[in-house]
């Protein structure tokens, strides 16, 4: 028998931790979406702004929350295990690499930054994994479904910017339409393994409440839009409303996440056991420390 | 080898809170900042109703996911499993207390005190500017296990060796000691009691294990 | 990485002192001082061999620290300007020196003791009222020596005494088995029934620790009541009984023990010879006695005819009737009756007929409880009796018992205890677990004499048993005067007449006299000309409380010791900072046996000590004695009283000489230093003389003392007594004498109390009886409050003074129910009310708002409102918004009992509401 109890709202990641997920999250897959969308030639400037606009403003809204902003530095002390001061890292060499980059049109650079802004999205999603304490982010499927969110919004950013500039590709949207089709699997598979792992009832609530406006915004309606702006050559339109509808309702889903999802694992009665535990002794890890 | 753990015997606890307001005279913490704290949990429904008192605070898990996610090397561990925090390392990013499966983690960002703004004598006196704006938890007393062992004593056994709330407990729920002794008090416990450890499934662990004789 | 930061201090100690802020004191600790600031408790880890729970210490005091420096601290002492006393009236506060409030004070006690002690009505000018079971004597210093210098002082204002207490408990307990409050011998009881009896709330540190052990050991312990309590929550089982129905249980298991049973399968011998089970019960319900001796009369089997009870080696019938040639019968004012070949049973018959109706079916139905439950019950009391068994304490071979019925507050006081204390006491007397190892024991003597020596009160009374002192009903002795406004002794004979016989008289009598709603053939009694309030707050502890208030409002002139402006010294003359717990000097006895659970293996002496200076101008409260015996003029009588004992223990005797010069003014160091060296020469026989240093660096000083003092039984087979039980002659007497003497005098308001005095006791229906009341009392229906309005004991506040710390605060917070209403969660639902919606709360005489908070284990008939809340004055503690059960508590004086006790709980009724009204 075990029995949970006691699951409360965690309060500690605030929506400035969130907006960090949001646009930290779309900057950086921007990143890498603006050089295959580029491709073969550098991504412009502008576009590059963009996507490290919002890294910064991310990372900036992070910086905020901390108890002592005087010490950010601390953050690059532990890039054995913590997927924060991986992030950080990667967040730290991505502004020059890709400014560098964008300034020399450099297509090499940019490569660079692409891989680097991927990298970026993959720690945000191993960052929200590893907190054990939130069963909302420690689910494994939380990993394939803040990539692709982020693939989505990256890819909705470009999108709309390429059709901005009218040097938009028919692939475009078709690689947007399939990274929509792959968010709306992730969060399926998502959801089903929380409901499966017994996550708190405040989270699948949160998740319920938000499904049907997730499913409508965040996949019939840029679907829709886009295409139908093909099918009917209706102009650029479509891929504006699709790209920002999908912008958003990514936006709206890891606000959900980290704020209105994130009920604590809380406490438990667990399985009684009898005769001596086996003791183990503390796990070593490559760069714990380990005070002896 | 030495791993200190806690047992909790629920059979035992009332819920009385000692050891609650013990931690917080022993560490002086700020108003609502509970290191040790017991919860009031009823399972069932009318009639058949269970009323449980389980004492809650870091579990110095073997495992413990604060510190792979502390991004500061500020939560770090023991050769003795106890899980410790560096205030002057910590730059309150909150990362562990979300980590934390077991909610034992505090952050403070502003002084407060039990009555305002204004700290009393003994709050003055013991108030800690070190520890605003970051993380902090149970410390199983570190310092008065190795002021205690320092001395010769034995953690557990001898109070002044021993954690505030294991002193402190009436119903005698709480014990301390090593778990690598046979002999010790909570080993022999162990041996004698069936027993928990709360989300075990989550490989954490814990350094603190719940007595439980189901009725 | 460290917890603290390693400051470097300067001037570190560990302060040794005691906690006494409830009955289940002392506590032994020690406190952390840094540079004169306290800093943390601890427990006194010196006495973990010498105190029964290893020296541990209860949560309470750990808001001491928090209390001496909490800024809403009254610091200096305070005069009232506005003479217009009012809950709404501004009190207009300025500050005072000690000597103009000393001088003040002076001069009106002065003009008191001018006038006479005592006024027109023969009631004492002088009232004195604390509260905390009397608890505030350990802080209060030399205050006894002061009240019996003054002489008559009226403490019949009480702040909650006999609503909140065990009242039925403290009469009778003391006089079946001189049991002021009752336990089980825990450390070796086996099973124990409860009901509603909180413990692991209520008991303390001590309580605690060995109901702990007695779980780890496997024992079984079954609670009935309407709520699931922390002690519930530890039981073997929870018995959801409907509220004050717990008589009929009890006496349906007395049916059991007594119907399904043969006798040979109880404790017969303990009944024939320990008890007056034997006693023959003649027509007029007196007892058959010898015309010669007048001794109560037995059957002996041996010569099959009537003998004295204590004829030596007879075989005493306890069951069936017998035809005694010629005996005479003595009631009530001597009439005697002498009967001839008349046909009797014995009071073992008379009881098994008194519960022959009341089968577990019967009370299946009022109880709520099936049938089959009641009956496993009570054939697992029997069998965990070991009957036979024994067991060896310091040599000497007892019965080994090891069960035990309790009973809680509500079940224990008020209409329907003397039931309830009486069939549990008879079934612990059915198996001979009464002071018997493993068995029901008393705990200390109040009524009876000195509190810390119970076995001293042991000896030989009327007819067989030990003696009691009722106060006399015979027409030659009885008392004429009321000497206090609840005129105790009077109305309630069994308080006794000790210095605390006073706090067992029907407080609420005095109240509702002085509000003219009692004793209508009496006239309505002044208000004391002075009245001195300490370490309470009755405006809040007591019942029907807004209505209180008022009448303190009328008084003359009040003071009060205050430690934070509240709703008590709201109406005061006067306010006085005392140095309070950590801050003064004070040496008391500690050990041997005491409530609840205090049976110590030591005896001795424990010293409070200033651990702190003193916050602002608060003064030590032998201090405030001195200057007040001084300006009043009565130093030397004060001194003496001082010197004959009033501060524990005599100064001089025989062996030793410590006395005070009684002309002189003496500083409280001075004092509690001569009785530190008389209490130790006391305790050593005179081989050790320690004084206040030594005691105010060690913190106590003990000797052995033998278990063989918690068990009654072997000091009273050593004097040839029984237990007055099961048959209650003395009670029938005495009830039936105070009818007599009260309608001589034109008093017929009592007679439904008087009704309580019977040999038997009859069962009642309280549910009906209270609907009865409200419905006669109150323009109401009855069935318009479904709710039991229940309260629940907070360890963490109870008596504690501590409303105003937000350290208790947050600490009590993680108990369930703190900060809300209890509600069953199905039963909320029912009535559109969520977890944490608003309620009203009303019963026929108040309304009170509070939170909801939903729980599986309450019945949907009750709702709990746990400690004492309600406040609208002390700071902190009005911002709570936690909702008082007192305010809603009738006053009445149809709901006070024989005794004149009530119960802390209403009928209610409840409705959501949108927002706090």
């Amino acid at each position: 028998m075990t029995i949970s109890f006691g699951s409360k709202l965690q309060t500690n990641w605030d929506w400035r931790a969130a907006f960090n997920f949001m646009f930290g999250g779309s900057g950086s897959a921007l990143l890498l979406m603006m050089a295959i969308f580029a491709a073969p030639q550098a991504a412009p400037l502008a576009l590059a702004l963009v996507a490290l606009v919002l890294v910064g403003f991310g990372l900036l809204m992070v910086w905020l929350e901390i108890g002592r902003p005087w010490r950010f530095l601390h953050v690059f002390f532990h890039p054995q295990t913590s997927w924060m001061t991986r992030e950080g890292s990667v967040g730290t060499v991505l502004f020059p690499v890709t400014i560098a980059g964008a300034l020399m049109h450099s297509v090499m650079l940019l490569a660079f930054a692409a891989v680097l802004g991927f990298v970026f999205l993959y720690c945000q999603a191993r960052i929200l994994k590893a907190a054990a304490g939130i069963p909302a982010w420690r689910e494994p499927a939380i990993v394939p479904l803040i990539i692709s969110t982020g693939l989505v919004e990256g890819t909705a950013i470009a999108m709309m910017f390429f059709q901005g500039m009218n040097s938009a590709a028919l692939w475009m949207p078709g690689l947007f339409t399939l990274f929509i089709a792959a968010r709306l699997w992730m969060w399926f598979a998502y959801r089903d393994a929380l409901a499966r792992g017994k996550a708190p009832a405040g989270t699948l609530q949160a998740l319920t409440k938000m499904h049907r406006e997730f499913i409508i915004a965040g996949c019939i309606v840029p679907l829709l839009c886009v295409l139908m702006t093909f099918a009917f050559e209706l102009g650029s339109w479509g891929t504006f409303l699709g790209g920002a509808v999908a912008l958003i309702s990514g936006w709206r889903l890891k606000y959900a996440i980290v704020v209105k999802a994130s009920f604590k694992q809380g406490y438990g009665i667990g399985k009684l056991r009898k005769g001596r535990p086996i003791i183990k002794p503390p796990v070593r890890r490559a760069g714990d420390p380990i005070q002896l | 080898m030495t791993r200190y753990v806690m047992t909790a015997d629920l059979n035992r606890c009332v819920g009385c809170q000692t050891c609650t307001a013990a931690c917080k005279h022993t560490n002086a913490t700020p108003p609502e900042i509970q290191w040790r704290k017991v919860l009031d949990v009823e399972m069932g429904e009318f009639p058949d109703v269970e009323r449980i008192f389980m004492p809650v605070g870091c579990q110095h898990c073997a495992d413990p996911p604060c510190m792979h996610v502390c991004p500061s090397q500020a939560t770090a561990q023991r050769d003795d499993g106890i899980v410790t925090i560096d205030y002057d390392l910590c730059i309150g990013c909150g990362y562990c207390m979300v980590a934390c499966p077991y909610d034992a983690r505090y952050k403070v960002d502003e002084a407060r005190f039990a009555y305002g703004k204004k700290p009393s004598l003994t709050e003055a006196l013991r108030h800690d500017e070190g520890r605003l704006g970051v993380a902090q938890k149970c410390t199983f007393c570190a310092d008065r296990i190795d002021e205690g062992t320092a001395k010769g004593l034995t953690p557990g056994v001898d109070p002044e060796a021993t954690p505030a709330c294991v002193n402190s407990c009436i119903a005698n729920a709480l014990q301390f000691g090593d778990i690598e002794d046979e002999n010790s008090n909570v080993s022999e416990l162990l041996a004698e009691n069936t027993y928990f450890q709360m989300h075990e499934e989550l490989g954490t662990e814990t350094g603190f294990y719940y007595l439980w004789n189901e009725k | 990485m460290s917890a603290r930061p390693e400051t470097p201090v300067k001037n570190k100690k560990k302060v040794p002192t005691y906690c006494y802020q409830c009955v289940n004191g002392p506590d032994l600790l020690t406190v952390e001082v840094v540079d004169g600031i306290a800093t943390q408790v601890e427990p006194n880890f010196a006495a973990n061999k010498d105190h029964p729970a290893e020296g541990k210490v209860c949560v309470k005091p750990y808001g001491l620290v928090q209390k001496v420096y909490n800024p809403h601290r009254i610091l200096t002492p305070m005069r009232r300007t506005n003479p217009k006393k009012g809950r709404h009236e501004d009190p207009g506060w300025v500050e005072t020196t000690w000597d103009e409030a000393l001088d003040l004070i002076a001069e009106k006690m002065k003009a008191t003791r001018e006038k006479g002690l005592l006024d027109e009505n023969g009631d004492p000018r002088f009232a004195f009222t604390t509260g905390g079971a009397a608890t505030p004597f350990y802080y209060a210093g030399t205050l006894s020596a002061f009240l019996g210098a003054w002489g008559p002082y009226d403490n019949s204002l009480g702040a909650g005494g006999t609503v909140k207490c065990y009242h039925s408990e403290h009469m009778y307990g003391e006089l079946w088995h001189k049991a002021f409050t009752v336990m089980p011998d825990t450390p070796r009881a086996q099973y124990v029934i409860s009901f509603g009896n909180n413990i692991d709330a209520s008991g303390g540190v001590t309580a605690v620790y060995r109901q702990a052990n007695a779980r780890a050991r496997g024992w079984t312990r079954i609670q009935f009541e309407p709520h699931l309590s922390v002690t519930g929550a530890k039981a073997t089982e929870w018995v959801p009984i409907k509220t004050k129905t717990d008589g009929a249980v009890l006496y349906a298991m007395l049916h059991v023990l007594l119907h399904e049973h043969s006798a040979d399968e109880l404790d017969i011998n303990f009944l024939k010879h320990t008890t007056s089970s034997p006693y023959l019960v003649a027509p007029n319900g007196y007892y058959l006695r010898d015309p010669e001796t007048k001794k109560p009369l037995i059957w002996d089997l041996q010569i099959n005819g009537p003998v004295p009870f204590d004829t030596p080696n007879t075989d005493p019938a306890i069951e069936g009737s017998f035809v005694v040639p010629h005996a005479i019968e003595v009631g009530a004012d001597d009439e005697t009756w002498t009967h001839t070949d008349t046909s009797v049973t014995t009071a073992h018959e008379k009881l098994k007929a008194h519960v022959r109706e009341n089968t577990p079916e019967w009370a299946a139905e009022i109880s709520d409880v099936p049938a089959d439950t009641l009956r496993r019950i009570a054939n697992e009391f029997l069998g965990a009796a070991c009957i036979g068994e024994t067991h060896e304490v310091e040599g000497r071979v007892l019965p080994f018992r090891p069960v035990t019925v309790v009973l809680g507050k509500s079940v224990n006081n008020g209409w329907g205890a003397y039931e309830c204390v009486w069939a549990r006491t008879v079934m612990q007397v059915l198996v001979g677990a009464l002071e018997v190892p493993g068995g029901m024991l008393g705990s200390t003597t109040i009524i009876s004499g000195p509190d810390w020596d119970r076995m001293a009160n042991v000896f030989p009374g009327e007819d067989g048993f030990m003696h009691f002192p009722f106060n006399p009903t015979d027409k030659e002795n009885w008392l004429q005067a009321n000497e206090m406004r609840h005129a105790h002794k009077l109305l309630t004979p069994m308080v006794g007449d000790s210095m605390f016989s006073g706090l067992f008289g029907s407080t609420s009598i005095a109240w509702l006299r002085l509000q003219g709603r009692a004793a209508e053939s009496w006239a309505k009694p002044q208000p004391p000309d002075v009245w001195f309030v300490y370490k309470c707050n009755p405006s809040i502890s007591f019942s029907e409380t807004s209505r209180l208030g008022e009448s303190m409002a009328q008084f003359p002139f009040m003071v009060s010791f205050a430690y934070t402006e509240d709703e008590t010294n709201h109406f005061a003359d006067l306010m006085l900072p005392e140095a309070i717990d950590l801050e003064s000097t004070q040496l008391i006895r500690v050990g041997g046996q005491h409530y609840f659970e205090q049976q110590w293996e030591a005896e001795g002496w424990v010293l409070r000590q200033k651990v702190v200076e003193p916050q602002g101008e608060a003064r030590d409260f032998s201090w405030i004695c001195n200057e007040l015996a001084r300006r009043v003029g009565i130093l030397e009588a004060y001194n003496d009283m001082i010197n004959v004992g009033a501060c524990g223990i005599p100064l001089k005797t025989d062996s030793y000489d410590y006395s005070l010069d009684p002309t002189t003014v003496h500083e409280p160091d001075v004092i509690w230093d001569a009785v530190c060296k008389a209490a130790s020469a006391d305790l050593t026989d005179g081989k050790e003389v320690n004084d206040l240093e030594w005691f105010q660096e060690k913190g106590y000083k003990v000797r052995p003392f033998s278990s063989i003092n918690w068990y009654l039984y072997p000091k009273l087979v050593d004097q040839g007594l029984r237990f007055e039980l099961p048959y209650q002659e003395r009670i029938l007497r005495v009830g039936q004498q105070l009818a007599n003497r009260l309608h001589e005098n034109g008093v017929d308001w009592w007679d439904t109390q008087l009704e309580e005095y019977e040999a038997l006791p009859t069962w009642k229906d309280l549910n009906k009886l209270w609907d009865n009341i409200i419905e006669k009392n109150y323009d109401v229906k009855a069935t318009d409050f479904p709710f039991w309005l229940l309260s629940a004991r907070s360890m963490q506040y109870a008596w504690g003074g501590n409303t105003s710390l937000q350290f208790i605060h947050e600490v009590a917070s993680n108990v369930a129910g703190h900060d809300g209403i209890l509600i069953n969660a199905n039963k909320a639902a029912e009535l559109g009310i969520g977890e944490g919606d608003w309620m009203e709360v009303s019963s026929p005489v108040g309304k009170a708002h509070g939170q909801a908070r939903l729980r599986q284990g309450i019945r949907e008939d009750v709702i709990v409102m746990i400690g004492q809340f309600g406040h609208w004055k002390m700071p902190f503690a009005k911002d709570l918004k936690v909702p008082s059960l007192n305010a809603l508590v009738p006053m009445h004086p149809d709901f006070l009992d024989g005794h004149g006790s009530s119960i802390d709980a209403t009928k209610a009724a409840v409705k959501k509401v949108e927002k706090l009204v």
